[in-house]
């Protein structure tokens, strides 16, 4: 016993070590790198240039249903018309609505205050409030599996989804996904211990969801999680299946090597939480900097007045084209000098895919063809 | 051309090596001030010619007359004395010495007063137009540098006639315009240079004239304004083979497969410089800088040769796993290999055969214990065939071989290594048209296999012959990334340099 206790430590003592060089060397864990975006990632202006469908105040959530597209916008979900851009309300909340997921009959809703709304024409089903006898605190994207079983990513245990920087910043990785049925309550747990799952996706079967805070997608299959795609260059959110069999997954931000470097400093990071507002945070953001109080964009370059694009950014806007095997295989983005930033959610609609800038206030439409690499 | 009395004439000079003819009845004339460029595939006999007129070999057959006497060279120093030198590929100074030593190396008084050597050194280095420091140890020097010191030696020998053997292969583009100018004043001065050469469009644009050989014999001898590019290889191969190496094939570049390497703010020293790209299997990726861009180095991390920066170096991912090696050994079990751009000194071993160095490059990877000579024989016999390395049999030394079966031993020496990821550093440089069309397939049948390639090139048709993806470094980092249908030489060039 004491000697399985000395290898442990010693192990622990190594760990210690390795982690501490680690920091001092900048490597490891602790590397404060970033991967490019080269190959099916080259920037583009190509959601900068989108068609506006709609300017709206930060929508989100966008669905796909059979009397049109729902999003979400503050505390409302909509209707949106996807040939003329026409709005209708559907649904007002008292809370800011957080996710959208619509099945042929019913319509669940995740609310800031943690709560999921589950909407049926004539009476609504019992809300949601807790997960396997937990509250639910932070629920970020919601799925269909069947009409009865709705997949649920809870982004995590201590923060609610309008804190979402709290979470990064304090290095969470309190996020859970379930699977809930809507007609009795009761819930499974898919996977727990990740670091803000942001949106979830079925694909031949399988649950297919993006941990945020890590970069990468997950295959959640017979109890085990497997990563499908890994070091991604920003925070993915929604992932929506494609018509050719492929997905589509939004990125709501940029990694970069200064916020990169900042979640490895500690002290300096539970100071600027305690000290600055969120908005002046070294942090992702969903929309470009208009304030002068905020950081410096991490270098930015402005000549003549005129931001290069290319400049170290907090906010961008990129959506990604994934294949059958969860590959990049095309890209749309609006890149530092742009608008249409902040990407949390995105679908297809015949030949054209509407996404939602939340950062930019804007819902827009391209042709789905459109990134192809040549 | 001020004479029409040639100042060497060579007529029906055959040489014969155990009855086999290097080269067969070819008649060759150096004029007098002229530039005379030699070119032909490996194998053609080029060097065997330059090496009789240099004296280092007798022909077996024919005549040789130098100022319109006969002369017969068996010594390098006869032919000295008759005014012609060679410069050879690998330079033949001392590098512990200083360039006066070296100038005058052979040519010592008893007493020697070292400050008057310099002097002297400097006074005829400068009468040269010779940028050269004569205090300046020749082991410090760049190849444009010692190339310099070794044309000084010559002319300071009183050579009139001065063979170069590939003079341009090791050299930089900057210091090739240095070198071209520095041959120009010397033909200004009345002294004839004979050059051999890969590089066609060097040919095109500075001799005189031009002679082709193929199989040992002689093709043609005209005047280099009248040919073109596609005339001369026609000439030195028999057919075509413009559109077959620099021309791309089917047009649509191949789709990426799965990111095998991703070098992430990859950093070392001022030469790498926060570094950024990622490499796809199935693909061949295009690497285009020019010298100091860092493209070398930064393969050379990725394999492990070279180390990047001790603090905030950056991230080398193979597989999503991050890699940091000791030994390139490592990278090779984790089926890295790097081709490298220097293959005699990097390459190969020289003073063993073919089998022994294919064989060695299995010992790096997981080979086995015991070396059996029937299993090294083997296997340099299947990839003797596989790469079409034309030699007598696999014993035969590696140094022996010409340029581009040299360069295949070197691939295949590589490739028994079973790796994923293929970097070729400069994978046709001083190697001949016939082998680069074979070299060009090599590299394309890796990516149809599925395998990650990564060709860094100087030569700009080459990158766009056979990228699916191109990358353009500037400065230690990728600046630019161009897919086939959307480069031109201009863009690439355009991102390299701005």
């Amino acid at each position: 016993m004491d000697l399985v206790r000395l290898v442990l430590g010693g192990l622990g003592m190594i760990g210690w070590l390795r982690r501490h060089a680690d920091a001092f060397r900048g490597r490891g864990d602790s590397a404060p790198t970033v991967p490019p975006m080269d190959g099916a990632l080259r920037p583009n202006t190509l959601l900068e240039t989108a068609r506006v469908l709609l300017r709206i105040d930060a929508p989100d959530s966008l669905v796909a249903t059979r009397d049109g597209v729902l999003f979400s916008s503050s505390a409302g979900v909509f209707r949106l018309d996807p040939q003329s851009g026409t709005v209708a309300s559907v649904r007002r909340f008292e809370h800011a609505v957080t996710c959208v997921a619509s099945s042929d009959e019913v319509l669940a809703v995740g609310l800031e205050d943690g709560s999921i709304r589950l909407c049926r024409a004539g009476h609504d089903l019992p809300a949601l409030v807790t997960l396997g006898g937990q509250r639910l605190v932070c629920p970020t994207a919601l799925a269909f599996r069947d009409p009865t079983t709705l997949i649920v990513c809870q982004g995590s245990a201590r923060n609610s989804p309008n804190h979402w920087k709290h979470d990064l910043m304090q290095r969470e990785s309190s996020g859970s996904v379930w699977q809930v049925s809507i007609t009795d309550g009761t819930s499974r747990r898919l996977a727990g211990g990740l670091a803000f799952p942001y949106g979830a996706a079925l694909g031949n079967g399988d649950v297919v969801i993006c941990e945020s805070w890590r970069h990468r997608l997950l295959r959640l299959s017979d109890g085990s999680a497997t990563p499908v795609l890994s070091d991604l260059p920003g925070y993915p959110a929604r992932l929506v299946a494609a018509g050719d069999g492929g997905f589509w997954l939004s990125v709501f931000a940029p990694r970069s090597q200064l916020i990169e470097f900042v979640l490895g400093e500690t002290a300096y990071r539970e100071r600027m939480m305690r000290e600055l507002a969120p908005e002046h945070w070294v942090a992702p953001s969903l929309s470009p900097a208009l304030s002068f109080l905020e950081p410096m964009q991490g270098g930015a370059l402005r000549s003549h007045g005129i931001l290069k694009a290319w400049s170290p950014t907090r906010s961008y806007g990129l959506l990604v084209r994934l294949d059958a095997r969860l590959q990049p295989i095309a890209s749309f983005h609006s890149r530092a000098d742009g608008r249409h930033h902040g990407v949390t959610s995105c679908v297809e609609i015949g030949s054209q895919i509407l996404v939602s800038s939340k950062g930019g206030n804007a819902i827009l439409a391209l042709p789905a063809a459109a990134g192809d690499t040549p | 051309m001020t004479d029409a009395t040639p100042l060497i004439a060579l007529r029906q000079i055959t040489k014969e090596y155990f009855g086999v003819p290097a080269i067969k009845n070819v008649d060759f004339t150096v004029m007098q001030g002229e530039i005379h460029a030699l070119l032909g595939e490996n194998g053609a006999g080029k060097s065997t010619l330059t090496k009789i007129i240099a004296g280092v070999t007798t022909p077996t057959g024919g005549t040789m007359a130098i100022d319109g006497r006969a002369v017969v060279l068996r010594t390098p120093s006869e032919a000295l004395h008759h005014g012609v030198a060679m410069v050879f590929q690998e330079t033949s100074l001392v590098p512990s010495m200083t360039v006066a030593q070296n100038l005058y190396l052979g040519h010592e008084k008893f007493f020697n007063r070292l400050r008057g050597l310099y002097i002297a050194a400097q006074q005829f280095l400068q009468s040269l137009n010779f940028n050269v420091d004569p205090v300046a140890v020749v082991g410090n020097l760049g190849a444009a540098q010692k190339q310099m010191v070794e044309i000084a030696r010559a002319v300071l020998q009183k050579a009139h006639v001065i063979i170069f053997d590939e003079p341009t292969a090791a050299l930089t583009p900057e210091e090739k315009r240095y070198f071209f100018a520095l041959v120009r004043r010397l033909k200004a001065n009345g002294v004839s240079i004979v050059f051999i050469s890969h590089a066609l469009e060097e040919a095109l644009a500075i001799a005189d004239r031009i002679t082709i050989l193929r199989d040992g014999e002689l093709v043609v001898t005209d005047n280099a304004s009248a040919f073109d590019r596609d005339m001369i290889i026609r000439a030195m191969v028999g057919r075509t083979l413009s559109d077959q190496l620099y021309h791309r094939q089917g047009g649509k570049a191949r789709a990426p497969h799965d990111k095998v390497l991703s070098v992430q703010n990859l950093s070392m020293g001022a030469l790498v410089r926060n570094t950024s790209f990622t490499i796809y299997s199935g693909q061949v990726t295009g690497i285009f800088g020019l010298i100091g861009s860092g493209r070398t180095e930064t393969a050379k991390i990725v394999a492990g040769v070279l180390k990047r920066n001790f603090f905030h170096g950056g991230e080398v991912r193979l597989r999503d796993r991050a890699i940091s090696y000791l030994l390139p050994r490592q990278g090779v079990l984790d089926g890295i290999v790097y081709v490298t751009e220097d293959r005699k000194i990097e390459g190969f071993f020289e003073g063993m055969s073919i089998a022994e160095n294919i064989f060695a490059g299995r010992l790096a990877a997981k080979g086995p214990k015991l070396v059996s000579r029937k299993d090294m024989l083997e296997l340099a016999r299947v990839w003797r065939e596989k790469l079409n390395v034309r030699t007598i049999n696999a014993n035969a030394r590696v140094i022996e071989l010409s340029g581009g079966n040299q360069q295949k031993v070197v691939i295949a020496k590589s490739l028994v290594q079973q790796p994923q990821l293929v970097i070729f550093d400069e994978p046709t440089r001083g190697v001949d048209v016939g082998a680069i069309a074979e070299i060009h397939q090599i590299v394309k049948d890796l990516a149809d296999q599925g395998l990650a390639v990564i060709v860094i090139s100087s030569y700009l048709p080459e990158i766009l012959n056979l990228s699916d993806r191109i990358l353009v470094a500037r400065q230690g980092r990728i600046v630019e990334e161009f897919s086939p249908t959307e480069a031109t030489e201009e863009k690439i060039m355009y991102a390299a340099v701005h």
